[in-house]
């Protein structure tokens, strides 16, 4: 997971990073992506930038987009990024042939200083009007204008602070959620989700309640204007919310049940566009469930999900690869995973888990597939793949050694059989080693018993020494002899 | 067993005589007064007259009694044995008294010599564990305490046990003067196995026994007594410091390492790191490191200690070069190296020894993994998993394995190892053995259950236990009054 403090220099430099073990992703026949579909559905300019970042080939025009879209916000910071992005893109091999981002862009240079100037006079006007309603003590004013504030910081991009007030302001904690996704800073979701999920329980207690309740209340103050199918659909988002901390975390498991449990889309309500889009959901569930979930379990969740599949209905090969899969032709599953590989790749959520994803996926299929089988070829496990027969011996030794096969290589062969286990010798062996442990551990416990009845105990040399324990280590009374 | 009754001797600490310390004859004493210049040879004569000690018992009270030759009469002279130990350790104050029977008689005869070993073993320990102790004393001739050790009488000895720990610590002491510290070994052990009312007692004369074996690289010799396990501390018997326990099984360590039985080595580290305390002592962070190393070198990895230890030491142990050679352990050889030749920790806590060992071994667990994931595997592939370059010396390896039957395997002519599984063979003879020991542990159990069961500290613990369950019962669920209840036999049990 990047490390995201979102203060300007910081993002900047989050793109300047020289990329270790990221690599350019292609984007050509083999691996298509149309970057006007991906990008016509979502808004966000960190998107944009990421694919400026990792895509050489479509940098430009990634580059000219998120132009046109910083132009109409406020955070001047971006344009800073946005070139460090498209420099970064240009280190890569692939990324030579670049044109200069001067012929790409033009940096209004006005436009930046106008903003600039209009937030630093907003802020301060927030600021002082913040301060006056402290001083009034209006309770209720000093929320909007720490609302206020943390608007404003988020628009221009300085998302820690948004986050400090908008905490203070105790708004509807969905939008301190939809923050925190925001500059995906996911071990932060949970906790507020939990808030969220207070304040959303006494919110609905609040309302079929009495009326004064709502209004003491300072957190069920939204919900008295929330009608009542509001609230479900901000639950919808709040899981949505838990599951994409889940993938952030790398917790594939639960995030694939939340993902998979999601409401219809209209649900999310505005979020559907500007934060994510039904396709994206569709890849992150069934990524996470394919990763992590047995075959009864993604047959019921998510072949059986009506709600799901409207979902999938977003990114049609997604369903081709959940038939492959369910059919083992696990072949045909890699082959369209690493066809959309740059897809995912460039996915601000995803990107970072893709290969763990697929490893689990990958290694989930070796067993799968090795299951009905007392020995096979490696070479028939090979075509069944894709892969070369180093690569599969390679894969199933790391299953091997993991314990996920029960099996053993015959390298001279390239067989790899199953493990024939004798559970009566084994159960012997097993019963004759516990006796002796249990007997040992019996002796040293009684032992330590009667020290401790005579009080035949470690002490400390002097109190006052109790504290400082290596003092304590230097009285050694033995004398030490060498076993060489 | 010890008489109930005795007082627990306070604790004595060794005998400093100083010069200036006086020895006075009493001038009404007749037989003493001419030769007692001679008596007290070392000592300058001052007119200053010692004063009486307060006796409790029936031993003679007057200034008079303050003679070896009054001693010796009382030590034969038929008195139940605590009373002469009695007298024998308030006669005189301490200074004096360590002088006093570490003299001669007035005739320059050794009063040892007046004394019959198993009729007189009491009054002689007294007198030997004085000479030993007492600088400038006549000479002890070792022969003779070596037959003491072989023919006193354990139940006299046992009513002054600080000064058979006095007697052990002299021991290795007069051997060295005789010019071979191995010439302990012998009497210790005599004195050990006569002393202790059984092997698993623990006296003070074992870590005495165990240190003088380790130091003089006599091993072997430890084994008869590292042979019974330590279950019964009983300070009645010896009065025993926790010390004494950490050393015997440091030392039992060591034993056992250095005759590379393991699994035996790891126990004795165990039980010495893991042993109770408020605080942790340096030999148990020796004995930790000790017990890591040994535990690779047997089983290619480490075990995590029992969770009883103190936490400190593991906390200790992690920012040592011991934790790091752990964790490259076995896979990473280059690095095991690396860490073996830049630390100087390990040759100045002298466990070189064992790290390298353990580095020898490393090859060998990297093997013994691959077999239970391959079934056949060449030479050359064996030589690039485990990181050996030349492809003999892993033939060597194998082979070496194979014979001491660590791996079962085949190696054939071209190069390819094949790897079975071991053969698991029982007899019924094992199986009825591990069973009946299990039984016998069982009962062993019970009896001690049962016996804390009626234990005073249990008792009482237990009925305030059930007050306190009853009155938190009233707001809480009857669940939680089993949890305390079981809370208090963990307490007694272990804390």
């Amino acid at each position: 997971m990047m490390d995201v403090d979102p203060i300007d220099s910081e993002i900047a430099n989050q793109y300047t990073q020289p990329p270790r073990r990221r690599q350019a992703r292609p984007v050509d026949d083999a691996h298509p992506f149309d970057l006007d579909a991906y990008i016509a559905s979502r808004t966000t300019v960190d998107r944009l930038l990421a694919i400026t970042a990792s895509c050489p080939s479509i940098a430009p025009q990634a580059l000219k987009l998120a132009f046109n879209h910083i132009y109409r916000l406020r955070d001047t910071s971006l344009v800073q990024a946005a070139l460090a992005a498209y420099a970064s893109a240009a280190t890569y091999p692939e990324g030579q042939g670049l044109p200069p981002p001067g012929d790409v862009v033009v940096v209004d240079a006005a436009w930046v200083e106008e903003v600039t100037k209009k937030n630093l006079a907003e802020r301060t006007k927030l600021e002082v009007e913040l301060k006056s309603y402290t001083n009034n003590m209006i309770k209720e004013s000093i929320r909007m204008a720490h609302r206020d504030l943390g608007e404003h910081y988020r628009a221009t991009g300085d998302f820690a602070s948004a986050l400090k007030h908008l905490t203070k302001s105790r708004e509807f904690c969905s939008t301190s959620q939809h923050l925190v996704i925001e500059q995906r800073n996911y071990s932060h979701i949970s906790s507020y989700i939990y808030k969220a999920d207070a304040a959303l329980e006494s919110t609905t207690a609040a309302t079929s309640g009495s009326a004064e309740g709502a209004a003491t209340a300072v957190s069920a103050q939204p919900t008295s204007k929330k009608p009542s199918p509001e609230r479900e659909q901000v639950q919808s988002k709040l899981d949505f919310a838990m599951a994409l901390s889940h993938l952030g975390q790398g917790n594939y498991e639960k995030a694939a049940s939340l993902f998979l449990r999601l409401d219809p889309p209209d649900q999310l309500g505005d979020w559907v566009g500007k934060l994510v889009a039904p396709g994206d959901i569709a890849i992150y569930g069934t990524l996470c469930a394919l990763a992590s979930l047995s075959r009864s379990a993604i047959k019921a969740q998510l072949l059986r999900n009506p709600v799901f599949s409207a979902y999938i209905e977003q990114e049609p090969y997604v369903r081709d690869v959940i038939q492959a899969y369910m059919s083992s032709d696990f072949k045909t599953t890699l082959d369209i995973l690493s066809k959309y590989s740059t897809r995912h790749y460039i996915d601000i959520h995803l990107g970072t888990h893709v290969n763990d994803v697929t490893q689990h996926l990958r290694q989930t299929a070796v067993v799968l597939y090795f299951q009905p089988f007392e020995t096979i070829r490696f070479d028939r496990m090979a075509a069944a793949f894709g892969w070369s027969i180093e690569e599969v011996e390679r894969e199933v030794v790391a299953l091997i050694q993991i314990g996920q096969i029960q099996g053993r290589v015959d390298s001279q062969n390239k067989i790899l059989r199953a493990k024939k286990t004798d559970h009566r010798a084994e159960l012997f062996e097993h019963a004759m080693k516990t006796a002796l442990d249990i007997q040992s551990t019996n002796r040293k416990l009684l032992l330590r018993m009667r020290l401790q009845q005579v009080d035949l105990v470690v002490k400390s040399p002097k109190i006052t020494l109790k504290r400082d324990q290596t003092q304590n280590l230097l009285d050694s009374p033995m004398a030490i002899v060498d076993l060489s | 067993m010890s008489q109930p009754n005795l007082p627990t001797p306070p604790q004595q600490s060794t005998p400093q005589p100083e010069p200036e310390v006086q020895q006075q004859p009493s001038p009404v004493q007749s037989q003493a007064s001419p030769q007692t210049q001679t008596l007290a040879q070392t000592q300058t004569q001052t007119q200053t007259q010692t004063q009486v000690p307060t006796s409790p018992t029936s031993a003679p009270e007057n200034p008079a009694s303050v003679s070896l030759v009054n001693i010796v009469t009382a030590i034969t002279t038929d008195v139940p044995p605590w009373q002469l130990n009695q007298h024998l350790k308030t006669f005189a104050p301490k200074e004096v008294r360590d002088v006093v029977l570490a003299s001669l008689l007035p005739d320059g005869q050794d009063p040892l010599s007046l004394l019959d070993m198993q009729a007189n073993t009491l009054g002689i320990l007294h007198i030997l564990a004085a000479r030993l102790h007492t600088i400038g004393a006549p000479n002890l001739p070792f022969e003779y305490v070596a037959e003491f050790c072989q023919t006193f009488v354990p139940e006299q000895a046992r009513y002054t046990p600080e000064k058979v720990t006095l007697l052990a610590v002299g021991i290795p002491l007069l051997a060295e003067v005789a010019g071979n510290v191995a010439l302990a070994i012998q009497p210790l052990l005599h004195l050990l196995t006569r002393y202790a009312p059984s092997m698993s007692h623990l006296t003070t004369i074992h870590p005495i026994f165990l240190r003088t074996c380790v130091s003089t690289r006599h091993f072997a010799a430890a084994l008869p007594v590292l042979a019974y396990p330590i279950t019964i501390i009983d300070t009645s018997i010896s009065d025993l410091s926790y010390n004494d326990n950490l050393v015997y099984h440091y030392a039992g360590g060591m034993v056992y390492a250095a005759l590379k039985r393991w699994t035996a080595a790891q126990e004795f580290f165990e039980i010495c790191a893991c042993s109770p305390g408020s605080a942790s002592a340096a030999i148990q962070m020796e004995a930790l490191k000790k017990l890591v190393l040994v535990q690779l070198i047997h089983e290619g990895k480490t075990t995590p200690p029992p969770k009883y230890i103190h936490p400190v030491l593991p906390r200790l142990l992690k920012g040592t070069p011991y934790s790091a050679f752990v964790n490259a352990y076995p896979d990473r050889r280059a690095e095991l190296r690396s860490i073996v030749e830049g630390e100087l920790v390990f040759t100045t806590e002298k466990t070189l020894g064992l790290v390298l060992q353990a580095l020898e071994r490393a090859p060998r667990w990297s093997i013994k993994k691959l077999t239970s994931t391959y079934l056949t595997l060449h030479l050359s592939d064996i030589a690039r998993a485990v990181g050996i370059e030349s492809v003999e010396e892993v033939r060597g390896l194998i082979l070496d394995m194979i014979a001491s039957s660590e791996i079962s395997a085949q190696l054939s002519a071209d190069g390819t190892v094949s790897f079975f599984d071991p053969p698991v063979t029982f007899k019924k003879e094992d199986v009825d053995r591990v069973l009946a020991r299990a039984q016998e542990q069982a009962t062993l159990l019970a009896c001690l259950e049962r016996e804390m069961a009626r234990s005073k500290e249990y008792l009482t613990k237990a009925v305030k236990g059930k007050e306190e369950a009853s009155w938190g019962a009233m707001d809480d669920d009857s669940g939680d009054r089993m949890g305390s209840g079981l809370g208090w036999v963990d307490d007694i049990g272990f804390s």
